[in-house]
């Protein structure tokens, strides 16, 4: 055989690497260009590169379903008001000023003049009603087409005021102007099938590659002077969570949206900040269909909520990213109430003579769906805690689809564990939008003319945030409390993971990312 | 010839019309359905109503399976609601991904395991050899999450010197130069393991080529070792080589569905996990009758190459 000694075989492998090594000098860096960006303070120019987990749905471009939506809405839509992330006092937007009427049953906006869509169209009350309608139409599926459908009169006889009508006073209709995005009515129909996207906000969508990336343009006549800072946002969609955390941590992208809470603490802190986005919190809940064997006698859903350590599944499950609940409202509300939120505070002994009572329980299923590691993590906790008073139940994990059918369907027999949101918002919004909470049909099968009554009666109280409305929300809270159909845990705060290179970020009450004051700096 | 094509087309064209009745039908039998994604789980059932009335979900099933095959006959692929744009140009950009995904890895392979095996043909059995064959079969035996997750650790988080994932901004003609590094770690990934296959093979048909008399005849006559290797023993166990190769490619399709999840690279791994994960019909069907189609394209033409190769079989019309 011929003999390759050791010294011809090192040798040849050497020039073989040494070749690649001076080649690679000689071209320009991927990485380098992925993540180039001028150095300093607030300036402007540069690419922003952003990662979410969760493409664009446009079918779903009204509601904040997914965060291809939500960055979307942030960065090239804007609404007629703002709520401050602490608070639900609207500032203004689109809209500059606004009077509603004594009896509560017409508001009336003054809009900004010189507003451009990205088609170079004024912005006129025209828009506002084509927006409002669209989001009216079931089609779209906006989460507060009730309160949107109960607008029944708009007059736009002027270009830059617009008074709107109602069916009768909506205590939340600035819920509704803060989560309506003002959209091209020309472009609409291209809208629903992802062909354009023309919005009035500082960037403007120039291509979008479904499950690939979507890119944004700075929106030259953008109304706000001198923003954006950045030329433009490029974002990749990255359906991995740990290609998501590589992408970040090798500098490829300067923000990512979809971590998860333990990636996100384990995050060197000399070059990652972690946002948590107070204002848009959503809730981690236990519901139970109260129809179900043993669930349908309140006493076994009051030791479930007497049984869960909220606490823990806040330590543990959400890093420190939220807290203990017993009611949907987030500490800023004006429906919350110290008391009440400590109603059913973690009180095994309590729970265990509930159960006693009760005599023999059958095994209940708990569904949840599979994929997000908060609920399963939850659910784990949950079924452990369960135990410990008693109450035996039955994981049963089921991808998300079928979750989402069955949830919607009131098929979900037994408990189950997921996310529900709207509770950062005027309180009424909650039980009139959010299926879970719907006083006429819901996923706990649970009827009660009193609480829709209160439910209902909250929602026309003319002015949301006043005391006749407080008084209101503390009814809705009582038969929420006494019913139990859904067992709250805790509040659940967005969390985004960014580069130090990046700064200026900020995000609405649904999320949506805002990068109109974001800048590249060094880092 | 034509005549025997002629004969096998209707089986072929029965299969793929049974297949898309299979497909159809199989996938509506899947818990959870596309309205119910699309809505959310906020959406009251009066909005579910809604968007299945909007995607034509409230026809009957046959209406629906008549719309759908006369569309995709008449080159309507239709549009994706959940994923969002033309199936049709989705699954072409999907396509276009997965196969310079492939190419670059097959490439790699190939490049890989030739220039291996001509170096490790001529080390003689012993610790060197040793080591070379311990590599090989940790090469072999690693599976593409580790080594695809090594690679990110190494080369994209600690070193920064290749990007962890995506495809080129820019696409593939415009900037190669970066496009190169884009696909080097997840081609390196994919190729790695069939690299090593191949290197087995052909490191063990060298050498019984170079034991062979021909070479010793050859080797007694003067003939440099070098060119003993490469134009004698090299020619002659080639086709060993290119039958493992054929081989190989098929499994460098398949196995680029994870290679794709780990390097987020939007092929159609990607494409057929995110319209299963949506419930998305039209899309996943698609994409199955594809796949069939392929397969069904691949066994029609083998039968054609053995029926030339075997009069029997073209006159007999046994396959």
């Amino acid at each position: 055989m011929t003999r390759l000694d050791r010294r011809t075989f090192l040798a040849a492998t050497g020039a073989g690497l040494a070749t690649t090594l001076l080649t690679l000098p000689g071209c320009r860096s991927a990485v380098e260009q992925a993540s180039a960006g001028p150095a300093g303070g607030p300036t402007h120019g540069g690419r922003i590169a952003a990662g979410i987990l969760t493409d664009l749905v446009p079918a779903n471009f009204f509601t904040n379903s997914s965060l291809g939506v939500t960055t979307v809405v942030g960065l090239a839509f804007e609404s007629l008001i703002r709520y401050p992330n602490d608070t639900v006092e609207p500032t203004p937007r689109l809209a500059t000023s606004w009077e509603l009427a004594e009896d509560g049953l017409a508001l009336t906006l003054e809009l900004r003049r010189g507003v451009l869509f990205h088609n170079g169209r004024e912005f006129t009350s025209a828009d506002v009603e084509s927006s409002i309608r669209a989001y009216a139409d079931p089609r779209w599926n906006g989460q507060l087409r009730r309160t949107a459908a109960a607008i029944t009169f708009f007059d736009t006889s002027e270009p830059y005021r617009v008074t709107l009508g109602f069916e009768h006073p909506l205590g939340n209709v600035f819920d509704l102007l803060d989560t309506v995005p003002v959209v091209d009515a020309g472009s609409l129909e291209q809208l629903a099938t992802g062909e354009a996207f023309v919005g009035t906000g500082p960037f403007k969508v120039t291509s979008w590659e479904p499950g690939t990336a979507i890119t944004f343009d700075r929106h030259e006549g953008y109304w706000v002077p001198e923003r954006p800072y950045a030329d433009g946002v490029d974002v990749r969609v990255i359906t991995d969570a740990t290609s998501l955390l590589s992408s970040l941590r090798s500098g490829q992208i300067q923000l990512a949206n979809g971590l998860s809470y333990l990636d996100l603490d384990n995050l060197p802190s000399d070059a990652f900040e972690v946002l948590t986005a107070e204002g848009a919190e959503q809730q981690l809940y236990v519901g139970t269909d109260v129809t179900a064997g043993s669930l349908a006698d309140v006493r076994l859903r009051r030791a479930i909520a007497y049984a869960v350590d909220r606490q823990r599944v806040v330590d543990e499950v959400l890093r420190g990213g939220g807290y203990p609940i017993n009611l949907p409202w987030p500490r800023y509300s004006s429906a919350f109430d110290e008391a009440r939120n400590e109603r059913y505070a973690r009180d095994v002994a309590a729970a265990r003579a509930l159960v006693a009572e009760l005599g023999e329980i059958e095994t209940i299923p708990y569904t949840y769906p599979v994929g997000n590691p908060l609920v399963e993590a939850t659910a784990a906790i949950v079924q452990a805690d369960l135990a410990e008073v008693g109450i035996t139940v039955e994981l049963d994990p089921i991808d998300q689809a079928q979750f989402t059918k069955r949830l919607i369907g009131a098929e979900l027999e037994g408990i189950w564990t997921t996310f529900h949101s709207w509770a950062q918002y005027t309180p009424s919004t909650l039980t009139v939008s959010a299926y879970p909470f719907n006083a006429a049909k819901n996923a706990s099968n649970y009827r009660s003319e009193e609480y829709a009554e209160h439910a209902d009666a909250a929602w026309r109280i003319p002015d949301g945030a006043g005391p006749e409305a407080v008084e209101a929300y503390g009814e809705v809270s009582e038969d929420l409390l006494e019913a139990l159909f859904l067992i709250e845990l805790a509040v659940v705060l967005p969390r985004y993971g960014i580069s130090r290179r990046l700064s200026g970020v900020d995000w609405t009450k649904r999320n949506e990312i805002l990068l109109t004051d974001a800048y590249l700096g060094g880092g | 010839m034509g005549r025997y094509l002629l004969r096998r087309l209707p089986s072929a064209l029965l299969v793929l019309l049974a297949s898309s009745v299979a497909i159809f039908g199989l996938l509506r039998l899947v818990p959870g359905d596309p309205a119910t994604t699309l809505a959310g789980a906020d959406a009251p059932p009066e909005a579910v109503a809604a968007i299945r009335a909007e995607l034509g979900l409230d026809r009957p099933l046959g209406t629906q399976y008549v719309t759908w095959l006369g569309d995709v006959l008449t080159g309507d692929l239709g549009r994706s609601y959940l994923i969002g744009g033309q199936i049709a140009d989705l699954v072409r950009s999907g396509l276009v991904n997965t196969l310079v995904l492939t190419a670059a890895a097959l490439l790699l392979a190939v490049a890989g395991s030739l220039v291996t095996s001509l170096l490790w043909a001529r080390v003689e059995r012993g610790p060197l050899d040793s080591l070379l064959t311990s590599v090989n079969t940790l090469a072999l035996a690693l599976p593409t999450f580790v080594t695809g997750v090594a690679l990110v650790l190494v080369l994209g988080i600690v070193l920064r010197v290749l990007p962890t994932g995506g495809t080129p901004p820019a696409g593939f003609a415009r900037d190669p130069d970066i496009a190169v590094q884009y696909l080097l770690m997840p081609a390196v990934c994919l190729a790695l393991p069939a690299s090593a296959a191949l290197t087995r093979f052909l490191t063990e048909a060298l050498r019984t080529e170079l034991a062979a008399p021909y070479v010793t005849t050859a080797r007694a006559a003067g003939v440099r070792s070098s060119r003993l290797l490469v134009a004698h023993a090299l020619p002659a166990a080639l086709p060993t080589y290119l039958t493992v190769l054929g081989l190989q490619a098929g499994g460098l399709l398949g196995g680029a569905v994870l290679v794709e999840a780990i390097f987020s690279w939007p092929g159609l791994g990607q494409l057929a996990a995110q319209a299963i994960d949506r419930r998305d019909y039209p899309v996943v069907q698609v994409l199955l009758l594809l796949s069939v189609a392929v397969f069904v394209v691949v066994q029609l033409t083998t039968d054609v190459v053995h029926a030339w190769l075997d009069p029997r079989v073209r006159i007999g019309g046994l396959t």
